[in-house]
Order: C-alpha cells, then sequence, then structure tokens
C-alpha cells in the first residue's frame, strides 16, 4: 500500500469510528423520542415506522399524573436556587479574585471539597430538621438543600471569570475617586454579565436534574420532574409511551440551555481543573 | 467602606450559606453516627450508642459488606472503561473540521440529561420484550438472546456500568479534547518527522502531557462513581436482591426505608473518608496553576 492510500484508509476507519460513536450515544435518546410520540401498543412491538401522535403529552398533563404541577415545582426551585445562588456566589468570587484574604486557600478547598461529599451523608440532618420544623414536601425547603450543591459550582465558575476580567479599568475608575462598590456595581458587573449568565444556567441544570434530595424531601405538594417519572410505574408495568414524553419533558430543556453554555461546560464540571 | 473591611463582609454570606448547607449537615451526620438514631423512636437520635454503629457494620451485616464490593467494582470498572474509551474517543475528534467539531457539539446532550432519565432510558432499552439494546445484543451474542438482563444479577449490574459509562463518556471526551489542544503539536511533528510510529507518538509525546488533565479525569470521575445513586435507583433500585447496591443506595435504604437513621450516618461517613482523599487530590490540581 503507498502512502496515500494508507492514509485514506486510516481515515476511514476514523470516521467509519466516530459514526458508530454517534449512533450509541444518539440511540437511547431517539429511542425516548420516538416512544414519547408512539401509542402504547406501538410501544410493545418495537416499530420503527409508526403513525405519531401527540397524545402522550396530552395524557401527562391530565389527572392522574399532573404533570404540570411537577414541572412548576421544577421551574421554581431551580429558578429561585439560581437567583439566590448567583448574587451571593458572584459577591465571594469578586473577593476572592481581586483580593487576599486570610484563610483564602482554605476557604476555597472547602468549598471545592463540599461539591464531593455524597448527597446522601448531607440528607439524612435535613430530613430530620425538616420534618421538625415543618419544611419536608415544600419549594423553600428543596430550595434551601439545592444550594448545597450550587453554590460551590457557583463561586468557582464566576471566580474563573472574573479572574479573566483586566485590573486596569477598576484601577482607572478607583484613580478617578470611585469607590470600590461603585467599582463592582458600574465595571466588574456589566462586563461579567456572560459569565453570570452562564453560572446560571449551569446552576440551573444541576438544580433541576437533581433527584435525591427531591426524593427524600418531597411526596406530594413539592415533587419535581425527576421524582414525577416514578408516576408511570402502573401495576402491569411502566407506561413507556408516557414515561417517554416526561422525559422529553425535562430533558429538552436541558439540551438547549446546555448547547448555549457549551463552551463553558467543562470549565464549570472541573471546577477550573481543566480550562 | 475599607476594602479589608469590605472583603470579609463580600465572602461572609457564601461561608455562611455553605456552612449551613455542607458543613452543618457534614458535622450533624457524624454526631447522628453515634446515636441510636431511630426516626420513629422520639428522643433516640439524641440517645448516645458510642461505636456501636460502625462495629455493627463491620461485623454484623453482610449487606454492608455488600454493598462496599459491588461500590468498589462499580467504581473500577466504569472509571477504567469511561477514562479509556473516551480518550480514544477523544483522539478521533480532536484534529477537528467541521464534522468533528459538529460531534463535539452532540457530546453536550446525554450530560444534560438527568442521571435519574438516564436510567430510565437504559432500563428501557434493555426491557426483555421491546428493549432495542437487548434486541440487539440478542442478535450478535446468541446465548443472550432470551435472557432478561435486569433480573440477572450480573447482567443487571453490567447494564449499570453500561448507563453509567454511556453518561460520562461524552463528558469526560470534552475534557480530554480540551487537554489534547495543549500538547504542543510540533513536538508532535519533531517526533513524526523523527520516524516514530504513531503508537509512539501517542505513548511517548501525547500521553506524558496529557496526564495532568487524565489524572483530574479519573479523579473526578471516582468521585461521582463512588457517589452514584440516582441511575441505580431508576434503573434496577439496587436489584435483583441486592445485586447492584451501592453504598449511596445502601445507606438511603437503611435511612429513609427502614429509618436506621444513625446507622444510616455511620456508613455515610465511612463514605465520606475515601472523599477526602480523592478531594485533597483534586484540590491539587486544581490549585496547581496559581
Amino acid at each position: 500500500m503507498t502512502g496515500k492510500r494508507k492514509k485514506q484508509v486510516a481515515r476511514a476507519i476514523q470516521t467509519a469510528l466516530i459514526l458508530m460513536a454517534i449512533f450509541v450515544m444518539l440511540v437511547p435518546i431517539i429511542w425516548i423520542f420516538m416512544a414519547a410520540f408512539k401509542t402504547h401498543v406501538d410501544v410493545y412491538q418495537l416499530k420503527l415506522f409508526f403513525t405519531p401522535t401527540f397524545a402522550n403529552f396530552g395524557t401527562v398533563f391530565d389527572a392522574p399524573y399532573n404533570l404540570g404541577d411537577k414541572l412548576l415545582n421544577s421551574t421554581i426551585i431551580a429558578f429561585v436556587t439560581v437567583v439566590l445562588a448567583i448574587p451571593i456566589a458572584t459577591m465571594a468570587a469578586y473577593s476572592f479574585s481581586r483580593f487576599r484574604l486570610r484563610g483564602e486557600t482554605a476557604m476555597l478547598v472547602v468549598i471545592l471539597a463540599t461539591q464531593f461529599v455524597p448527597a446522601v451523608v448531607i440528607i439524612l440532618p435535613f430530613f430530620v430538621m425538616f420534618r421538625d420544623v415543618g419544611l419536608l414536601d415544600t419549594r423553600l425547603g428543596l430550595i434551601l438543600v439545592n444550594l448545597a450543591i450550587v453554590m460551590p459550582f457557583a463561586i468557582w465558575m464566576i471566580k474563573g471569570f472574573i479572574d479573566g476580567i483586566p485590573l486596569d479599568t477598576e484601577e482607572a475608575a478607583m484613580v478617578d475617586g470611585s469607590s470600590r462598590l461603585q467599582v463592582i456595581r458600574n465595571i466588574v458587573l456589566p462586563m461579567a454579565a456572560p459569565g453570570l449568565l452562564t453560572a446560571g444556567i449551569f446552576c440551573f441544570i444541576i438544580a433541576w436534574n437533581e433527584f435525591l434530595f427531591a426524593l427524600i424531601l418531597t411526596n406530594k405538594d413539592a415533587v419535581t420532574l425527576p421524582i414525577g417519572l416514578a408516576l408511570f410505574k402502573a401495576e402491569e408495568g411502566d407506561l413507556w409511551n408516557l414515561l417517554s414524553a416526561a422525559g422529553i419533558i425535562i430533558m429538552l430543556p436541558m439540551f438547549v440551555l446546555a448547547l448555549i453554555i457549551r463552551k463553558y461546560f467543562v470549565q464549570g464540571m472541573t471546577m477550573g481543573a481543566v480550562r | 467602606m475599607r476594602d479589608n473591611t469590605l472583603k470579609y463582609l463580600l465572602v461572609l454570606p457564601a461561608v455562611l450559606v455553605v456552612f449551613a448547607t455542607a458543613i452543618w449537615p457534614l458535622i450533624e451526620s457524624l454526631r447522628l453516627s453515634f446515636t441510636v438514631g431511630r426516626l420513629n423512636r422520639p428522643g433516640s437520635l439524641d440517645q448516645y450508642l458510642g461505636w456501636e454503629n460502625y462495629t455493627w457494620a463491620f461485623s454484623q451485616e453482610p449487606a454492608f459488606w455488600n454493598s462496599v464490593w459491588i461500590t468498589a467494582i462499580y467504581t473500577v470498572l466504569t472509571v477504567a472503561l469511561t477514562t479509556l474509551l473516551a480518550l480514544g474517543l477523544a483522539m478521533l475528534l480532536a484534529p477537528g473540521g467541521r464534522f468533528r467539531s459538529g460531534v463535539q457539539t452532540l457530546l453536550i446532550l446525554p450530560f444534560a440529561m438527568s442521571p435519574a432519565l438516564i436510567g430510565v432510558s437504559f432500563r428501557f432499552m434493555f426491557n426483555p420484550e421491546f428493549g432495542l439494546f437487548d434486541a440487539f445484543f440478542g442478535v450478535m451474542i446468541p446465548p443472550l438472546a432470551d435472557v432478561s438482563w435486569l433480573a440477572d444479577p450480573i447482567l443487571a449490574f453490567a447494564v449499570c456500568v453500561m448507563a453509567d459509562v454511556w453518561g460520562w463518556i461524552p463528558f469526560l471526551t470534552l475534557v480530554l479534547i480540551g487537554g489534547l489542544a495543549s500538547v504542543p503539536q510540533d513536538t508532535i511533528e519533531a517526533a513524526q518527522v523523527d520516524g516514530a510510529s504513531g503508537w509512539r507518538v501517542f505513548r511517548d509525546v501525547t500521553l506524558p502531557q496529557l496526564a495532568p488533565v487524565l489524572a483530574v479525569v479519573i479523579i473526578l470521575k471516582s468521585i461521582f462513581s463512588l457517589k452514584t445513586f440516582d441511575q441505580i435507583f431508576m434503573l434496577t433500585n439496587g436489584g435483583p436482591g441486592t445485586a447492584t447496591q451501592t453504598l449511596s443506595h445502601y445507606i438511603y435504604f437503611n435511612g429513609m426505608k427502614y429509618g436506621q437513621i444513625g446507622y444510616a450516618a455511620s456508613v455515610a461517613w465511612l463514605m465520606v473518608i475515601p472523599m477526602i482523599f480523592l478531594t485533597y487530590a483534586y484540590a491539587k490540581f486544581v490549585f496547581r496553576k496559581d
């Protein structure tokens, strides 16, 4: 084989491998999408071609499933979690980025470490406490514990963005007589805004997909979408067409959000260990 | 206001939130682990028991050791498989171009999927009557044609591993592509000019350069594998029997289903210990650049 021919073969093999990887990656997702538009009967026949129906998306919002309630809960809980977390995280991130604090490294390591604590450890005392103060099965309770998983990501991610903003504009404004708080409000916040939005979306995805806390803390009123999936287990087996329709409602918005912030996904998840 | 005061005021709310939502429950869990801690018995949460929960786990509970082993094997398998496959995929996709960049964009999707939903979707794919993967494996490996994957202890475990690997490869691939981009291209070309084979270039040039990123990937994935809960819960719920019961699931069951919150807290704390080492290792990489 000549060198050129060899290269062509290698390229063809590579393309084939990549296509195979896409196939394996997308098949479970596509399968859910298809099942969501199938009738109950079609699901059970492993059909590739079928007459699509939108009925499943109606059924999941009707009684007894009432997925709309869960959708509302998920949206409110994830949104309020983010709205609370981002300003608090931004203040801390600015300080960590611009000043030397006593015990700064220790604080940052502890914040990082809390991210790695198994959720099941954190939730046991919260369950006991919430039971005593009446926060079980409330949105507020879930918002409070969600802060535990969201804050470390938010602080580290926003710190990364602020680290990237050059100091000189800030310094020039300080020389001109602006106070530190004015500088933060008029210079840093506008420049960091895209970063804050990115961190906000990232945290929204995490809060939206959160499972264990909601499983333990909710049972009726504050149930979120991922827990709502359990509704579609019937006595005669899982109702796959309805499960799939609910699955799409859970994942489609997150797909859109993830694509918006895809450039920062790696940095966010690794807390800046990989840039 | 002076910067010296301000800088501490700015971090104060965040420190308070992290303390209240993460540090306090950790400490409270530790306290609970030394109590009788029954959910249905008022007062037992303050009833001191000494080390009994811990010794009970070690000496009286085969189910504890079962979940330790399941978690260990699960972690080793998922970390190894995910890292190797992600490295392969990253090598394939790293050269860039429109096609490969498009694929990279698609890689975001599985990772934006809720792990609980991944569990559901794999239960669907391995349904014995109409599961697509079940049918596929049945055709490819005839002995597997008539088995019910999720009813067999070993196969159910294999499905859990597959679901995990499927969910994590895309993200780790993206991280490794980032790592590969920082390997200096001229070093690779120099080695190629010197006549080194593709494998030699990979082993002697690419791999050593990639080592720090690879370490980050392995540590991060180990942490998430050790914690695994959502997928298992939706996929097998620990079954059949306890064949896929990871530590997180074991803790959940003892604490929430049996109401033995003191005992659950002690096992939870046993799980925190390896996390401390992994976090320490991870922190070293995060602060490496500063």
